[in-house]
């Protein structure tokens, strides 16, 4: 059984608002109860779901080169130095075979090189994905706009919107994919807005789109349609 | 079917953890991807400074490197391990630069936010931070509907960086009513988010 007084250490001990001396008089209390352990785990994953809460945010890309060259700069291992030879005339055959283990180290280090560059470039989604920005048509606010990050290769992305206002009742925005190869705009979705006008939304078509033009964004009737049917407010092209 | 997904992406996150843990860089890529965006938002919301934010996340995340070999799934999921790192390396920023952050909370119509995100390059995080969105939702609902008091306190003691007795000096509450508020608060959390 819990106490109180220890819940209350458990919900301070979770959020780090203990000093170091009741951190540590409390840390022995959980090492003697797996109730209260539990409870512990608990609380941390309440307090982990909070930073949910804040307004969302990206990191720029360029924080992940940062981060990313950091953790490869790390020391590596390096090869064991040779022993000083004793006798001169094993220097040309020491250099000679140097010679060879250091080509032979190039010739590796360039493969590897080409295959992490592969690999970079088939990791990087930045390689892979098309941005279209959306801009108002006349029926839009003029200071409507959206931005949609489209990766063919996954059949998917993400929108952004401000400056939207809420539909009227009955009524919801809804996504299409205009494609090269089909007749119809394809059906992405509905899209809801907050109570500012702003959404970000990742999305899916509901059919294949392999040559997306353009994206556009309409008003149709709650819930959405399968075909198009109501004003295009946004729309644009890569 | 929520809870069955949250288990899965757990056991996903755990497997990334395990092969950071074995030095690679590719499973480190990934839970870079998944993680950056709300741990950003976390910094950011704390310090309210751009430079201040990217650089509390990158030594969150070399520590998340460093340390993935410790992580212990026992105490807590990779989320809430990495949201304890990244607000531990949040608070001595805050205290290095000798003042408090600036305390918003709840505030998603910041035009700032959305012209960065609309320029943010990374995909990979845009995505996982639009997949985020409706758990961030279901949170900031659960939330909104603690009682007004305990939403406070909580939110002064996570986003804040104060302790429970600069709360209730700021609140001007007893410190036991302070507590009782995060206990109770903390744990209804608990019991609507997790259960």
């Amino acid at each position: 059984m819990i106490s109180e007084e220890q819940q209350d250490q458990a919900a301070l001990y979770a959020l780090g608002l203990l000093n170091p001396d009741e951190d540590a008089a409390f840390e022995s209390q959980l090492s003697a109860s797996a109730e209260l352990r539990d409870l512990v785990r608990e609380l941390r994953e309440a307090t982990g779901d909070l930073a949910l809460t804040a307004p969302s945010r990206l990191p720029p890309a360029s924080l992940k080169q940062r981060v990313m060259r950091d953790i490869g700069m790390e020391p590596e291992r390096s090869a064991p130095i040779p022993t000083q030879r004793a006798s001169f005339a094993w220097i040309p055959w020491a250099l000679a075979a140097m010679l060879m283990l250091l080509c032979g180290v190039l010739a590796l280090d360039r493969a590897s090189l080409r295959r992490e560059l592969a690999d970079a470039r088939a990791a990087d989604p930045l390689m892979q994905t098309i941005f279209f920005t959306l801009t108002p048509s006349e029926s839009a606010p003029v200071d409507a706009k959206a931005t949609v990050a489209w990766q063919p290769g996954r059949q998917s992305g993400v929108i952004r919107i401000s400056n939207l206002p809420a539909p009227q009742p009955g009524r919801d925005y809804q996504l299409w994919a205009v494609d090269a190869a089909h007749k119809d705009p394809i059906s992405a979705g509905v899209i809801r807005v907050d109570k500012n006008g702003v959404a970000q939304v990742r999305f899916k078509p509901v059919e294949k789109a392999e040559h997306v033009k353009a994206f556009a964004i309409s008003l149709e009737r709650e819930g959405g349609v399968p075909k198009k049917e109501g004003p295009i407010l946004l729309v644009g092209s890569a | 079917m929520a809870e069955e997904t949250a288990t899965a992406q757990q056991m996903a996150d755990r497997e990334m953890v395990a092969r950071i843990g074995r030095g690679d860089q590719s499973a480190f890529s990934a839970l870079y991807d998944r993680l950056s965006g709300p741990l950003y938002s976390l910094a950011m919301n704390m310090l309210g400074d751009t430079a201040e934010a990217q650089d509390a996340l990158q030594d969150a995340f070399l520590q998340i490197w460093s340390r993935a070999g410790t992580y212990d799934p026992e105490q807590s999921s990779v989320f809430s391990w990495s949201v304890l790192l990244t607000r531990s390396k949040v608070i001595d920023r805050l205290r290095a630069r000798g003042r408090r952050s600036r305390v918003v909370v709840g505030s998603t119509d910041d035009k700032e936010t959305r012209t960065e995100a609309a320029d943010a390059s990374t995909i990979e995080s845009a995505t996982d931070t639009a997949d985020k969105n409706d758990e961030a939702a279901h949170v900031r609902s659960v939330l909104n509907n603690l009682p007004s008091e305990q939403r406070e306190a909580i939110e002064l003691a996570f986003f804040g960086d104060l302790t429970h007795h600069e709360i209730a000096a700021r609140l001007g509450q007893p410190l036991g009513t302070v507590k009782a508020r995060i206990r109770r608060g903390l744990l209804k959390l608990r019991q609507r988010l997790h259960t």
